[in-house]
């Protein structure tokens, strides 16, 4: 007989062995392995979710300004400073300011037509004159307009005019073409460098976006979550109920409740929250309203598949008494599902809500909120964009991450979805 | 002839010549279930309806007070109110609600005139189903297409980024898209009108038949309408397109995994059919049952973006009508354009339930 | 025999006719591997067997010892993430595992068939039964008209016991048992050489299993057919095979003419399944009952992996896998009772406890 060849059994990894025995938190690490693009899908939308869920409590601690407050000048570009009011001399001049034109006599001083530059002026001259600044003489000037800029620069280079004053962002555009003219500073002072600019600008309403935005995701999420935990308090009892009890009760629970699943939501929503009145209560109870059907049918499904298992047979038989079967055996089996419909459901309603307030519906006008600032830069989209795109973002981010959170989570427990 | 008639004869007489023909082809019992299911609709719209009512009428929140505002004085708030019938008992109420529903007569708008509100519906649904449709079938194109294709590239990355598109734009307010859209193809590059259903000026050219534009300028021969028409169609039917093809993909991807999963699958590829023949014949026919019944159901959603689609590019549809008469406090209106909204959705679910039962050879009548 | 007139076909013609009692179908140490998430799996370890023409042959096991695996394995109709990581499958002349996809397919219907296990998801509820049966002629024999493959289609549904008139009818409209014929008219509708029926009656009830089996003998005879059946059942292999395998653990332990091994069983393994068979005449009541259970696929045991649960255990068989050989006449066994090795130093038998 001739000798066959050894074979020994292949080393196979010893790690999932030892998963039996190890702790939460390496179970999830080791996760990865298993699940790979799913497995990130879901860690990076937690982490997402975590960190705005702490924004959301705690925006004092982000924003830097409050939303509700005029901080700055109206519809400012992210990062743009809002404009002053420069001082203007011919190059070589002596003088270096307003107090410099204290000669006693009425000094020309340019200005020009429609600007607030001539405001700005008289306002500052007064207050030198009233503080004493200008020395022994008083300050006087003589306000020589102009139809336009380049006109008066003309002058200015011309030496027709002592000084001449205008805004900085037009001066910029055409300060070079006049090399004769150097701007000294800003005619009132401080004003220079006092503009703020804000890094994701600001509304028709002098309001700081990002403030905002940042203020926003408190109500984004009491609205997603207080909506949805309300559906699920009223949806999976009654969903258990039908399911259980079967009969005329459950056919006319379900006739009702897939009339309403049918009916489109934002519709029922706008009816609701729109009769109640505007407060937040009433959007949340509206949108509540909508999700109920879904847990409503899908607790259903799963009661009612569940009631004909052979271990709840069984247990009936062995005399189990009806709650005690539905809280052992039926509820259990209900609760993978409602968590993955829960995150989606977070995310639906919060776009939901922000559909709302877009629509100027239900919330009252001053809440710092993302459908509102969307609506408020719908009237504004030619000139700004910056008062579309970032509340915007801000929705999608949230609600992708709850959607990305969702889509994982079914991926790994939907056993149907497996490789075989 | 009154313009929503028209609509429905446009509309419905298709629709109508398909059921008879469907009616006579069919066998016995195909009969009897299509006329059990017509019958069925019915209480899906006095279901509707009645929590219509319900909404509007018991819910805290007075209509004429609402209305009137302080300044109402005794004798207007009593006018008003037999005006609305809101005087007589809740049955009777409700029993003229139904009888209203029937005849379709729906009042007239508390404000603006008090014009019949069937007139201004006989102009604003044509123009949601003018948005409605041509999005409704761009997004089966966009969605199932690369659905199918996802799911027969499972878990490579054409799968995952396809899945990420559906994601993202399904997390997108259909608003915000919108006006990004506009932003770019309307602000930035000028290419696309952002507002309205046809330029003013070529608009008063055109005589409204059906108000469903597209129909009408061809009728008339009218092109230059008939651009104007389709180029201030292109961003909103595409934004309500876009937002709808993420959710299609997702349901074809799905179903048609299950599908392939199947043992007759695997018994055709047994017999060597080719692998094409496979998947875009077999499979697909058989996936795309369950997902014409999902896409039905989608109409909730679509109705529901259109309303928002109108608001951002001013589209005269009913959506925008119902945001507006909400504004208004007009409730007369809200009911009716609401009670609308409710019998597309009973029809939409008749035919879905119709042509179902014509595709699956399974179902027992 | 059904039709009249030879039928002309385009065939994948491989090498010479084989007669028979020849070997038509050659496994040599064929192995498929799944990527589970914990790891390699082999489903299929190394399994060398001959299938002769003209023959039933049984190849039985519990569940999940590799035997539908290598069924399917046989059509190369493992999918991702299974593999065919080794091995060669010879038939008709030519190794299948050279062969490119195309080809493949071509002879996948034409001359290799499969029926499955559950005659109700085995056919597609969208399409007739005719349709099934044309499309399959069709696919292979593109110069076939329609009225022709139809013809055939009438002529081979009449012969597997169904009426004519029902090939316009959809699957759902028959019953388990129908369906199982119409499974076979399948596989038959080119006149396949080999037929491997996965588990074709767990399905069907007793008495139309007796009658499915009866068919597939009748088959056999009349259509020259070399069928393969899959199954649990050792009752029905008795019944109607030729030759039976026995696997285990994804390995071929027992290969033997059907009186062979049913007379005279050589594995452990084998007489531990004989034993168990429940026998109404014993009056003995209490059933047999092998000790442990089939083995993790992923850390299969060392040596034999029989030997956790073998009365019959050597120190040998904890180390060294034994390989399937020549035991008797026509009798092959995997197993050191029957097997020499220099390790194989103390012969007592070691009682497993």
């Amino acid at each position: 007989m001739a000798v066959t060849e050894e074979r020994q059994a292949p080393d196979a990894p010893d790690w999932h062995e030892e998963l039996e025995n190890v702790g939460l938190v390496r179970r999830i690490f080791q996760a990865r392995r298993w699940y790979k693009a799913d497995w990130w899908f879901v860690v990076i939308s937690s982490v997402a979710v975590a960190g705005f869920f702490i924004v959301a409590i705690f925006p004092q601690w982000f924003a830097p300004h409050d939303p509700r407050e005029e901080v700055g000048a109206r519809v400012l570009a992210p990062g743009e400073a809002p404009a002053f009011e420069v001082f203007m001399v011919p190059a070589g001049s002596q003088v270096a300011g307003l107090a410099d034109m204290a000669t006693g006599e009425r000094e020309s001083f340019g200005v020009v037509v429609g600007e607030p530059t001539s405001d700005v002026a008289r306002d500052e001259v007064e207050r030198l004159n009233e503080e004493g600044l200008t020395g022994d003489e008083r300050l006087r000037l003589g306000l020589e307009r102009f139809d336009d800029l380049p006109e008066m620069l003309t002058a200015l280079s011309a030496g027709e005019l002592v000084a001449a004053g205008a805004a900085s962002d037009q001066v910029d555009l055409v300060i070079d073409d006049f090399p004769e003219v150097e701007v000294v500073g800003s005619i009132a002072e401080g004003d220079e460098g006092a503009g703020q600019s804000f890094l994701l600008g600001t509304n028709q309403l002098g309001q700081d976006m990002l403030s905002r935005i940042i203020w926003g995701t408190r109500i984004a999420f009491l609205i997603g979550f207080a909506s949805a935990v309300f559906a699920i308090v009223i949806g999976v009892p009654l969903g258990l109920l039908a399911g259980f009890a079967g009969g005329k009760l459950d056919r006319g629970m379900s006739i009702i409740m897939d009339s309403l699943y049918a009916f489109p939501g934002l519709i029922l929503a706008i009816a609701i929250a729109a009769v109640l009145g505007p407060s937040v209560f009433n959007v949340i109870v509206a949108i509540a309203v909508l999700y109920i059907p879904t847990y409503f049918r899908i607790v259903r499904g799963q009661t009612l598949s569940a009631k004909e298992e052979l271990y709840v047979e069984a247990a009936r038989s062995l005399g189990a008494k009806s709650t005690v079967i539905l809280r052992r055996y039926i509820f259990p089996n209900v609760i993978p599902s409602v968590a993955i419909i829960f995150s989606v459901n977070v995310a639906d309603a919060i776009l939901t809500g922000a559909g709302l307030s877009f629509l100027g519906i239900g919330l009252p006008p001053d809440t710092p909120d993302w459908g509102i600032d969307l609506a408020r830069g719908q009237q504004s989209i030619q000139t700004a964009w910056w008062l579309v795109t970032f509340p915007g973002i801000a929705v999608m981010l949230v609600v992708l991450s709850f959607t990305m959170m969702g889509e994982g989570l079914v991926e790994i427990f939907n056993p149907k979805l497996r490789e075989r | 002839m009154h313009p929503l008639a028209l609509l429905f004869l446009v509309l419905g007489v298709p629709a109508l010549l398909a059921l008879v023909y469907i009616f006579l082809r069919g066998s016995e019992s195909l009969r009897r279930y299509i006329l059990v299911r017509i019958a069925l609709t019915l209480p899906m719209v006095l279901i509707l309806g009645t929590m219509v009512f319900v909404v509007l009428r018991i819910v805290p929140g007075d209509p004429v007070t609402s209305n009137l505002g302080p300044k109402g004085t005794p004798e207007l708030r009593e006018r008003l109110t037999e005006q609305l019938g809101l005087n007589e008992p809740l049955i009777v109420q409700y029993g003229e609600f139904l009888l209203d529903i029937v005849t379709l007569d729906f009042g007239e708008a508390l404000t603006s005139g008090g014009r019949p509100i069937v007139d201004e519906l006989g102009e604003r649904l044509p123009a949601t189903l003018e948005l409605v449709i041509p999005a409704t079938i761009l997004a089966l194109i966009l969605g199932i297409i690369p659905g199918t294709i996802a799911a027969v590239r499972r878990r490579k990355p054409t799968d995952y980024s396809l899945r990420m598109y559906s994601v993202i734009v399904y997390s997108m307010p259909i608003f915000w898209l919108g006006q990004l859209l506009q932003l770019f193809f309307g602000v930035h590059l000028g290419w696309l009108p952002v507002a309205g259903r046809i330029d003013p000026i070529i608009g008063s050219t055109l005589e409204r038949t059906t108000n469903l534009l597209l129909i009408d300028s061809i009728l008339e021969a009218n092109w230059s309408a008939l651009w104007s028409v389709l180029e201030h169609l292109v961003l909103p039917s595409f934004t309500l397109a876009l937002i709808l093809s993420g959710v299609f993909l997702r349901l074809t991807r799905i179903n048609v995994i299950e599908t392939l999963q199947q043992d007759y699958i695997t018994a055709s590829r047994a017999r060597g059919i080719r692998e094409r023949v496979v998947v875009y014949q077999h499979a697909l026919k058989n996936a795309m049952i369950p997902v014409i019944t999902l896409i039905g159901l989608q109409v909730a959603i679509l109705l529901a973006g259109a309303v928002l689609t109108e608001s951002v590019f001013s589209w005269p549809g009913m959506g925008r009508y119902l945001v507006d008469r909400i504004g208004l406090r007009d409730y007369t209106a809200v009911q009716s354009v609401i009670t609308m909204f409710a019998l597309l959705v009973a029809l939409v679910s008749l035919a879905v339930d119709i042509i179902y039962s014509l595709l699956d050879p399974r179902v027992k009548y | 025999m059904y039709g009249e007139e030879p039928i002309s076909r385009e065939r994948v013609v491989m090498g010479e006719p084989v007669r028979t009692g020849d070997v038509l179908f050659s496994l040599r140490d064929v192995s498929v591997d799944y990527a589970t998430r914990a790891g390699a799996v082999k489903a299929v370890d190394r399994v060398s067997l001959d299938i002769r023409k003209g023959e039933i042959l049984g190849l039985v096991g519990e569940s999940g010892c590799g035997k539908s695996t290598l069924g399917k394995a046989m059509l190369r109709m493992i999918q991702p993430p299974g593999e065919i990581t080794e091995g060669q499958m010879i038939f008709d002349g030519t190794d299948l595992m050279t062969l490119n996809s195309r080809r493949m397919r071509e002879l996948r219907g034409a001359r290799l068939g499969m029926v499955f296990q559950d005659p109700m998801t085995s056919l597609d509820p969208l399409q007739k039964i005719v349709d099934h049966l044309t499309e399959t002629v069709m696919t292979h024999e593109p110069s076939t008209s329609e009225a022709a493959a139809r013809d055939r289609a009438e002529q081979l549904v009449s012969r597997l016991g169904l009426r004519e008139e029902r090939i316009d009818d959809y699957p759902h409209q028959f019953s388990g048992g129908m369906r199982q014929r119409i499974m076979i008219a399948l596989a038959l509708a080119l006149r396949a050489d080999l037929v491997i029926a996965d588990e074709p009656t767990t399905a069907l009830d007793v008495i139309v299993e007796a009658q499915f089996l009866d068919l597939l003998r009748e088959l056999r005879a009349e259509f020259d057919l070399t069928i393969v059946l899959i199954t649990h059942n050792i009752g029905v292999v008795a019944e109607v095979a030729d030759r039976v395998a026995v696997m285990y653990a994804g390995r071929m332990v027992e290969v033997a003419g059907v009186d062979g091994l049913f007379l005279d069983t050589k594995h452990p393994y084998g007489q531990g399944l004989l034993k168990a068979v429940p026998n109404i005449q014993l009056a003995d009541a209490e059933l047999y009952q092998m000790e442990g259970s089939p083995p993790n696929l992923l850390r299969p045991p060392p040596g034999c992996s029989f030997h956790p649960r073998c009365p019959s255990e050597m120190p040998i068989c904890s180390s060294v896998e034994p390989s399937l050989r020549a035991v008797d006449q026509d009798h092959l066994a995997a197993c050191w009772l029957y097997e020499d090795h220099p390790e194989k130093r103390v012969p007592v038998e070691v009682a497993h406890d």
